[in-house]
């Protein structure tokens, strides 16, 4: 059954506290980064052209499509033929 | 897991307690506990970001020291009393301890060693008051050199940390001198951040962790528009809640955010918005008007509805100009009718509320009405018409401020130098009539004593020449609605519409002595309304003829506006209406005769217009229109392409192959030949929406690539080449300016595409010469544009004619047989022969050899086409110098090819068995 597999991937997550440091994690705490640039944010990605902000809203919609211009009122349904009136997935 | 947690912690809170007494008596030692602290932090260091424990215990180290810390001083302040001093104590010198451990750590190459030291440091600064300032600024330093770190997790803590030290030197800046300076700069560095940084999580925790100040809030303000949905909500429904009082804000910041809330793409977003506006924002107010009666405002308890309240709520959000037709105060006061079912009960609208008429009482009124008339509630409906007058009384009402209208516009005109507080009167009047009008449009003309008086009333004030534009347009609505939707409405409405016209005509251009400003000698609208050619027979000199020019075009000014009112809102035969008739020869013609260039354009819609309802209008006019296109200036070419486009959708034979039964004999060709196949309108009118495609200005470029998409859409163009056009603006890097045009063909083009099998199969064919002209296209690209790469086009290109996307449409068989399309065969068939072509260079066919590894090929692709793709495939193996994943694309597809025979053959042996069968079966 699944069962004990199941509680093996959930098995808690120990820190052994009074262990003493290990090679592996001296290593990992000690080793400074070769070189500033290597941690850091590549230059280029600092400024953002757009200022990470949405264009203009055009608020497009297939209303748009299915009115006329001169006559914003009239939905002209039985206007066209079949096959047109769809929206994207 | 929390046993293991809690038992580490109370081993340390043990020994710390301990430690912290006995340290005090210098029995234990400090330093070793320290030691043992400081190792355990380490340990804590290695542990993943995904693992909950880690946060856990930093954050109780951080509980821990502040806990430890009060209480140190707490002793410390017993002795000393003074608490300004940096006091050392045990608990500062341990974290002095940790974070100098820590520090160095900051630059490890490990990310997870950096997310968690920078996670400890920026709690221990956002916990504690005061550290030591050697360290602080070491630490400080540390941070914002993290606010750059390559992983988006450090930024985020980096932020976390540096919003507190901002927070700090905003309120510090008079005291403390020495600190100013570098602490501007961390502000400074993080609203950078806020706006560049490519991570949205960066972005979040910094707007919801920086100080609110007049300097910040436009920055924060600013991430209404984040291109995150997550940090937009995050501002709708977290930091703006916050904020305090919303009319601290500027008007146009509360315009903005609402109109850029409700109208979000997100849904929560929106939402989030409209509770903001109908819970804090009436809040806001509504606390206010409490407090002011009550004396003490309880500020945690919802305020009873208050209709002063809401009052004060439309005035703050400026709604004589956000309350205009496609403003956003009425989407919002929608949103506040449904979220608020106790103002709904509460409000009313009694005699003395008609009376004494206010902008903001009307757009309560009118909001109220049309979201309880709207609605399919029938309480609702029940309710508003409770409530509201009758219809006789209300065309009372109505009578009563339009006239009150008319009295201050014709004040205004003769007011001889500008009166800002009449014009402002006229202003909120104007407004409040046309909410008026906004209601007479809902209400019921069952009541035939109420129908009559509103028609009454309605008919009077289109006769009125000096009733302003919006209103004429909404009395002329009214009256449509008044007539009925019957035939012998519609006829019934013309011709009250063209008798007010005339009326107008009259009372301006006949009454010369009544109005002494203005002279005039004509007065019919039978005779010449236009002014060229006119001779005044009583010029007395320059200024007169002046005046009565312009006195003669704002009159035919007038007259075309309603005219096209009213054609807007009838649909019967041009030609089966004399009324209408009449009006085009006598008004429309004239005006487009016009040398006055706005009475000119007026005529062409009008004339436009006309056309919609009579094809053989449209047949003699659609060069007249072509012409407007070719030599008019942009807004006379956007008014020719709409005019155009609407007389296609509403009469596409017109494009039909059938020679044109019409031939207007002033501008055809004599030598035309009848019998002609090809329609002689289609070339100039492709060439119109080609060029239009290609023009500078954004409103004709748009206005023909919507055009073309509602053509497209209904099949009544299906010209190969315009697509292309189509889809080549679409990724000009030129149209990057232009996000109307963006966004209505992102809408357009999958919806083509993937709406019809011939439509996506039309796409496949021009693929590979889009992919083309976009190869050449980057060639010569300027340095400062910006264009997608092609992978991006080639990804789109291959969506777009995926077969797999068409939806289908029910009860087509042509679409039945092969389930979905073959448009991916069709393409792969193109890019085939196009990389077998010579001339066709490294670059193209290796992005064309990616495009076909994406394609998708049916396998109900019929076995001759899968034969003829086959050969293609194998002659492309032939070619020299082939790359690996141009073999790997070409072996996929001969793989899939291969199956498809494999089983065509099979199937069409099975047949053949069958037949023996039924044979052999049929001898016997």
């Amino acid at each position: 059954n699944a069962g004990p597999t199941k509680r093996k991937e959930r098995e808690p997550f120990e820190i052994d506290f009074a262990a003493p440091m290990s090679q592996a994690m001296a290593d990992g705490l000690y080793t400074t980064a070769a070189s500033i640039s290597s941690i850091t944010l590549p230059k280029a990605q600092w400024k953002s052209k757009s200022r990470n902000l949405l264009p203009d809203d055009k608020h497009f919609s297939s209303r748009q499509l299915l009115r006329l211009f001169l006559k914003p009122k009239a939905e002209m349904g039985s206007l066209r033929p079949s096959g047109g009136r769809l929206t994207a997935d | 897991l929390a046993v293991n947690l809690r038992k580490v912690q109370e081993v340390c809170c043990y020994e710390d307690a301990s430690s912290k007494r006995h340290g005090d008596l210098e029995e234990f030692d400090e330093e070793q506990f320290n030691q043992e602290v400081g190792r355990c932090v380490l340990r804590v260091m290695v542990v993943k970001k995904s693992e909950p424990i880690g946060d856990r215990i930093v954050r109780f180290l951080t509980l821990f020291l502040k806990y430890a810390s009060d209480k140190d001083n707490a002793i410390a302040r017993g002795e000393d009393g003074d608490e300004t001093v940096f006091m050392e104590t045990p608990t500062s010198r341990l974290v002095s301890h940790i974070i100098s451990l820590i520090l160095p750590l900051l630059l490890t190459k490990d990310k997870v060693v950096r997310f968690r030291a920078t996670q400890i440091i920026a709690q221990i600064v956002n916990t504690l008051d005061s550290i030591d300032d050697e360290l602080f600024q070491l630490l400080r330093m540390g941070l914002l050199k993290r606010l750059r770190d390559k992983e988006s997790t450090v930024r985020v803590q980096a932020v976390l940390g540096l919003g507190r030290l901002a927070d700090e030197s905003e309120n510090g800046q008079d005291d403390e001198d020495s600190d100013d300076d570098s602490a501007g700069g961390v502000l400074e560095k993080l609203l950078d951040v806020l706006q560049h940084d490519p991570s949205a999580d960066v972005r979040r925790a910094l707007l919801l962790n920086l100080p609110f100040t007049p300097g910040t809030l436009p920055y924060l303000l600013e991430r209404a528009r984040d291109c995150d949905t997550g940090t937009r909500r995050a501002l709708y429904s977290r930091l703006l809640p916050a904020l305090g009082d919303f009319r601290h804000l500027s008007l146009t910041h509360r315009e903005k955010l609402l109109r850029w809330g409700l109208r979000d793409r997100d849904e929560n977003v929106r939402k989030a918005t409209a509770r903001l506006f109908r819970e804090r924002w009436i809040e806001d107010c509504a606390g206010l008007q409490d407090a002011a009666e009550a004396g003490n405002g309880d500020q945690n308890k919802a305020a009873e509805p208050s209709y002063d309240a809401l009052l004060e709520l439309l005035e703050r959000i400026d709604i004589i100009n956000s309350g205009v037709e496609g403003g956003i105060a009425f989407e919002a006061m929608k949103e506040f009718w449904d979220g608020r079912p106790d103002y709904r009960e509460h409000i009313r609208f009694e005699d003395n509320f008609w009376d004494e008429l206010t902008p903001e009482s009307m757009f309560v009124a009118r909001t109220y009405n049309h979201y309880c008339r709207l609605n399919d509630d029938r309480k609702l409906i029940s309710m508003v018409e409770d409530r509201m007058p009758e219809v006789t009384k209300f065309a009372f009402i109505l009578q009563k401020h339009l006239n009150l209208l008319l009295e201050n516009v014709q004040q205004v005109a003769l007011a001889a130098e500008e009166d800002a507080d009449v014009e402002d009167d006229t202003v909120q009047q104007e407004f409040c009539v046309e909410q008026l009008l906004h209601i007479a449009l809902t209400l019921d003309y069952t009541d035939e004593i109420g129908r009559r008086k509103m028609f009454a009333v309605m008919r009077e004030a289109l006769a009125l020449a000096e009733l302003p534009e919006e209103c004429t347009r909404l009395v002329v609505e009214v009256l449509r609605a008044i007539c009925g939707s019957r035939p012998e409405g519609e006829r019934e409405f013309c011709g009250i519409v063209l008798e007010g016209v005339a009326e107008v005509h009259d009372t301006i251009m006949g009454d010369d002595d009544a109005d002494a400003s203005f002279h005039s000698a004509r007065s019919a609208l039978s005779g010449d309304s236009t002014p060229k050619g006119k001779k005044s027979s009583d010029a007395g000199s320059d200024v007169v003829d002046e005046d009565k020019a312009i006195r003669e075009i704002m009159v035919n000014m007038k007259c075309l506006h309603i005219a096209q009112c009213m054609l807007q809102n009838v649909q019967c035969d041009l030609e089966q209406n004399a009324h209408l008739v009449t009006m085009l020869n006598n008004l429309v013609v004239p005006a487009v005769r016009s040398q006055e260039a706005p009475i000119r354009e007026r005529g062409l819609v009008c004339l436009g217009l006309c056309c919609l309802l009579s094809k053989d209008l449209s047949a003699e006019n659609l060069t007249l229109f072509l012409h407007c296109f070719t030599k008019g200036h942009e807004a006379l070419q956007t008014i020719a392409i709409q005019i155009i486009s609407d007389i296609l959708m509403a009469h596409p034979s017109l494009l039909g192959p059938m020679a044109l039964t019409v031939s207007p004999s002033k501008n055809g060709d004599p030598s035309e030949d009848a019998s002609q196949p090809v329609n002689p309108l289609l070339k100039p009118i492709y060439k119109m929406y080609s060029r239009s495609l290609k023009l500078v200005d954004a409103e004709v470029q748009t206005t023909g690539a919507i055009s073309l998409s509602k053509l497209m859409l209904a099949s009544s163009i299906t010209d190969i080449d315009l697509l292309k056009q189509i889809v080549l603006a679409y990724f000009d890097p030129d149209t990057q300016a232009n996000p109307s045009l963006r966004q209505a063909l992102t809408y357009f083009i999958p919806v083509y595409c993937h709406s019809r099998r011939v439509n996506s199969e039309r796409m496949a064919k021009i693929a590979v010469s889009v992919v083309h002209s976009m190869a050449e296209r980057a060639d010569d690209l300027d340095e400062e544009e910006e264009m997608v790469g092609l992978s991006v086009v080639i990804a789109q290109l291959v969506d777009w004619t995926d077969p797999r996307k068409l939806v289908d449409l029910s009860g087509r068989t042509d679409d039945k047989d092969s389930q979905s399309g073959s448009a991916h065969a069709i393409l792969a068939e193109e890019i085939l022969e196009k990389v077998l072509t010579p001339g066709c260079s490294r670059e193209e066919k290796k992005s064309l050899f990616s495009m076909l590894g994406k394609l998708y090929i049916n396998p109900g692709t019929p076995a001759t086409t899968a034969q003829e793709l086959s050969d293609l495939v194998n002659e492309a193996l032939e070619m020299r110098s082939l790359e690996t994943t141009a073999k790997n694309a070409l072996n996929k597809l001969q793989t899939t090819l291969g199956k498809i025979l494999a089983r065509a053959e099979s199937s069409s042996e099975e047949r053949a068995d069958g037949g023996i069968d039924f044979v052999e079966a049929s001898t016997i």
